[in-house]
């Protein structure tokens, strides 16, 4: 019973952390049309944001603003050097983002070399839960990773700016005909799809090793995420991370490491061959 | 002579020399950056050619390095090598073929699902490549690989590869002028269309595909010998990658662009590695500026330059004279199309309502009928574009609800559609090639050149009432919408088909133009054994044109007959001047 419950703690915790970093890649990919290869940098950019409020000696919860505020900073900078002209050309951004990326680990590589950084817990201990003793920081995460999604989801279907960007992926020219300026809501959507990316590296980085080489991982299973739950819902999304989150957790515990992420690779494939729709609902 | 045979001739006595003039620690280094280049090569021929983009190609490169790393580990002689490199070269073309038939029979189309199957494969191989220590040798990967018998891997080696990549160039550049060729570029520009011109074109991209599976297992197999060492590295994500980045640098158009690409960031990395630590940045630069603003990279600098200077790149004067009358193709002798109560239903909208008729014969039929009537959507259903959901619509006795639109031209069908489909970056010249291959072209000619001197004495005639059609070097997409009409009327036509379905022929076209197209299709009418079925809202055009006229309205058949006999019917006066809407 015991080991269930642990069981199922992990598995709710893995599959809210994978949704949290394929949120932003969900966005940027499910509504622009960018395959955006960068997005794990942005989790990389996060995770160092932590390190860097841990080295300045200040409350790690500075590490929030500092990742959120880098990610759109620099999201908006590529967004109006780069992504700004390929909208509409979907191998373009996936390859003009690919050589951004290495300019990002390139750039945390000059700056902080490539050695491997960790970042304190903040919330040590455990909470008892359903007879487990389950991390805090863990049940922390779950709760502001649910929060995030209630907000989102809330801003999404609620706010005139969510009404707005819903035009747009249905229809961009006639929401730019009816006056919505679809240059700047691409770039906000943009910008706030990185810059949640940022925030889970934020988040994360007290669990996690943090080098400059950790983005190719959160891009990949953000990909197999989205691959599998589809495009275009935040059901799909949280859907997905479930099915890979759960597989990646059921086959490693019974075989390996290496079978699980056999198995995500497999399913991975397998969707993209048989049900790819949904994941280029695109306009 | 043209002037890319002269530059490819030199780069090729450059690379002879190379060796003697500099030191063969450097031939060595290049001896490597060629192999990616032969890669690259094959990723030129399915990105810059057919426009999709293999992900994962060091998968096939990794495949050809373990397979004939595993076999230089024991001492073998030159007849098991020659062994080892044919399978090193066929495995990977097989593998690659069975990917690409399996994923573009599911999906037309370049979107990025084939890409990214292609690098998740690439993952899978790397993961597989790690886990399976008794074959591959894991993470340590294959060591202790002999260089190939007689063969110094730091000296003479070298040239062998300068041979297997003057090897791959010609037979590249041989598939890239065939009618295969032109096909898959023809993918490229407007696959739809090529579809609509009889080809499977899955089959097309998967054949490429698998020519560059081939060409990376080729190159894979010299690099085990090269390096005496593979390591899961060759096949991973990151090599993928970096071979597409080279590949785009230098230019995927051309198959000299892949290998200078690897070529340059190869020395330049070599060079800049010790003196500045950061190269990389200097090559995502380069490559993120060739993604936004020169997608031809530094092959298309030099075809500009060479233009500049006064020398033709690509001469059109090597086209060949048509000089041979086309092969004949079968005529069905029995002409009847019949609509059997097909229902076809989208969603709550209803397209097709149990729409019946029968026609048969030669001549005209004019397709009338108000906006969304369901005109377009039964020739889209008679041609295997839209799926029937009930009913029966059968040509000559054989069903049509199960077709696939490139089967339909070997059924005698061809369709002209509402908007002008052509191949906008091909030559007029070569839109009139590909459409005089339907039916004709057949498979053992695919890599022939004997297709592209076939002359039909319909295109002779058509070229007297469209002159503009008989230019060779005029790109399609420079045309007129009303000349892009006639020519997507002429190619429609050109494959001599036993139904002509023409979906608003004279959309768009002015006054004059109009009347040009009118005569055209009237004088082709009555000169070949089609049945021909016209879409037209311009009544001018169906009294004209019309032998017979069908009038649908919201999904059904509402009248059929002369267009006097249409003319006296209430149903289409209400219709068409109010009453029932």
């Amino acid at each position: 019973m015991e080991a269930f419950a642990t069981f199922l703690l992990n598995f709710v915790y893995v599959s809210a952390i994978l949704a949290l970093v394929a949120l932003g890649l969900a966005m940027v990919f499910g509504l622009l049309g960018v395959m955006n290869m960068a997005h794990g940098e942005f989790v990389m950019l996060g995770a160092y944001s932590a390190y860097v409020v841990q080295t300045a000696q200040i409350s790690f919860f500075w590490a929030i603003p500092l990742a959120i505020f880098v990610s759109a900073i620099l999201g908006f900078l590529i967004e109006w050097s780069v992504i700004r002209h390929l909208y509409n050309r979907a191998f373009d951004t996936l390859l003009a983002t690919w050589g951004l990326a290495i300019l990002i680990r390139k750039g945390v590589e000059v700056v902080f070399t490539r050695d491997y950084k960790s970042v304190n817990q903040v919330v040590p201990g455990t909470v008892e839960l359903f007879g487990v003793n389950y991390p805090a920081y863990r049940l922390i995460l779950i709760s502001i990773i649910i929060c995030i999604f209630v907000v989102l989801l809330l801003w999404y279907q609620r706010s005139k700016v969510g009404l707005r960007v819903r035009a747009m992926v249905q229809n961009p020219g006639l929401a730019a005909a009816i006056g919505i300026d679809i240059a700047i809501l691409s770039r906000v959507t943009f910008v706030i799809g990185v810059s949640t990316a940022g925030l889970a590296g934020a988040l994360l980085a007290p669990l996690v090793r943090v080098e400059p080489y950790i983005g190719l991982d959160y891009l990949l299973s953000s990909f197999f995420i989205l691959v599998v739950g589809g495009l275009g819902s935040i059901e799909g999304l949280l859907i997905g991370s479930t099915i890979i989150g759960g597989t990646d957790a059921v086959i490693s515990t019974i075989f390996d490491k290496t079978a699980g992420y056999m198995s995500v690779l497999i399913i991975s494939i397998l969707f993209l061959w048989l049900r790819p729709d949904g994941i280029f609902y695109r306009r | 002579m043209a002037f890319s045979i002269v530059v490819k001739l030199s780069l090729l006595s450059l690379l002879i020399a190379f060796p003697f003039v500099t030191n063969s620690y450097s031939a060595y280094q290049l001896g490597l950056y060629l192999l990616y280049g032969i890669v690259g090569q094959g990723i030129a021929l399915c990105w810059g050619k057919g426009g999709f983009l293999p992900l994962g190609q060091a998968l096939f490169f990794g495949i050809g390095a373990y397979i004939s790393g595993l076999m230089l580990q024991n001492d073998v002689g030159w007849g098991l090598v020659i062994v080892t490199l044919s399978l090193a070269i066929v495995i990977p073309f097989l593998l690659a073929g069975v990917v690409g038939v399996l994923v573009f029979n599911r999906q037309i189309g370049s979107g990025p699902y084939f890409s990214l199957i292609t690098l998740a494969l690439a993952l899978v191989g790397f993961q597989l490549a790690n886990s399976q220590v008794w074959l591959t040798g894991g993470f340590n990967g294959l060591t202790g690989i002999n260089g190939l018998p007689n063969i110094d891997s730091f000296g003479s080696l070298y040239f062998v590869i300068v041979g297997a990549l003057v090897l791959t160039t010609i037979i590249l550049s041989k598939i890239m002028g065939s009618p295969f060729g032109l096909l898959l570029e023809a993918v490229r520009e407007n696959e739809e269309r090529l579809q609509f011109l009889g080809n499977n074109t899955s089959w097309i991209k998967a054949a490429a595909f698998a020519i560059s599976g081939g060409i990376a297992g080729l190159a894979g197999a010299f690099f085990a010998p090269h390096q005496g060492i593979v390591t899961p590295q060759v096949l991973g994500f990151i090599l993928s990658a970096e071979l597409v980045i080279w590949t785009a640098v230098g230019g995927r158009f051309g198959l000299l662009g892949p290998v200078i690409g690897a070529v340059l960031i190869g020395f330049l990395a070599s060079g800049l590695r010790d003196a500045f630590v950061y190269w990389e940045v200097i090559v995502a630069f380069v490559f993120i500026l060739v993604v936004l603003r020169l997608p031809g990279g530094i092959g298309a600098i030099g075809v500009h330059l060479s233009r500049k200077i006064g020398l033709n790149f690509h001469s059109y004067d090597e086209i060949s004279e048509r000089s041979r009358p086309v092969p004949e193709v079968d005529k069905i002798i029995t002409r009847e199309l019949k609509f059997e109560e097909v229902t076809i239903t989208r969603g709550s909208v209803v397209i097709l309502d149990k729409l019946s008729f029968k026609i048969e014969g030669l001549g005209i039929q004019c397709l009338i009928g108000p906006n969304g009537a369901g005109k377009t959507s039964a020739l889209n259903a008679l041609t295997g574009k839209l799926e029937v959901d009930s009913g029966e619509i059968s040509w000559c006795g054989r069903s049509l609800n199960n077709v696939r639109p490139f089967q339909t031209l070997s059924l005698g069908i061809g369709r002209k559609f509402q908007v002008p489909s052509i191949f906008p970056n091909l030559t007029i010249r070569q839109n009139i090639d590909l459409s005089l291959w339907v039916n004709r072209l057949k498979r053992n000619q695919l890599l022939s050149m004997v297709p592209y001197t076939w002359k039909s004495d319909l295109l002779e005639k058509l070229e007297e009432v469209f002159p503009f059609i008989s230019d060779k070097s005029l790109i399609a997409g420079s045309l007129s919408v009303g000349e892009r009409q006639m020519l997507d009327f002429t190619m429609t036509v050109l494959s001599e088909p036993s139904l002509v379905l023409l979906d608003e022929p004279c959309a768009g076209l002015s006054k004059a133009e109009t009347e040009t197209m009118i005569k055209a299709i009237a004088d082709l009418s009555k000169s070949s054994k089609s049945m021909f079925i016209i879409v037209e809202h311009d009544m001018q055009v169906v009294e004209l044109l019309s032998d017979n006229v069908l009038v649908m309205h919201q999904g059904k058949l509402i009248a059929q007959g002369s267009l006097a006999e249409i003319r006296s019917n209430k149903d289409v006066q209400r219709v068409y001047a109010g009453g029932t809407k």
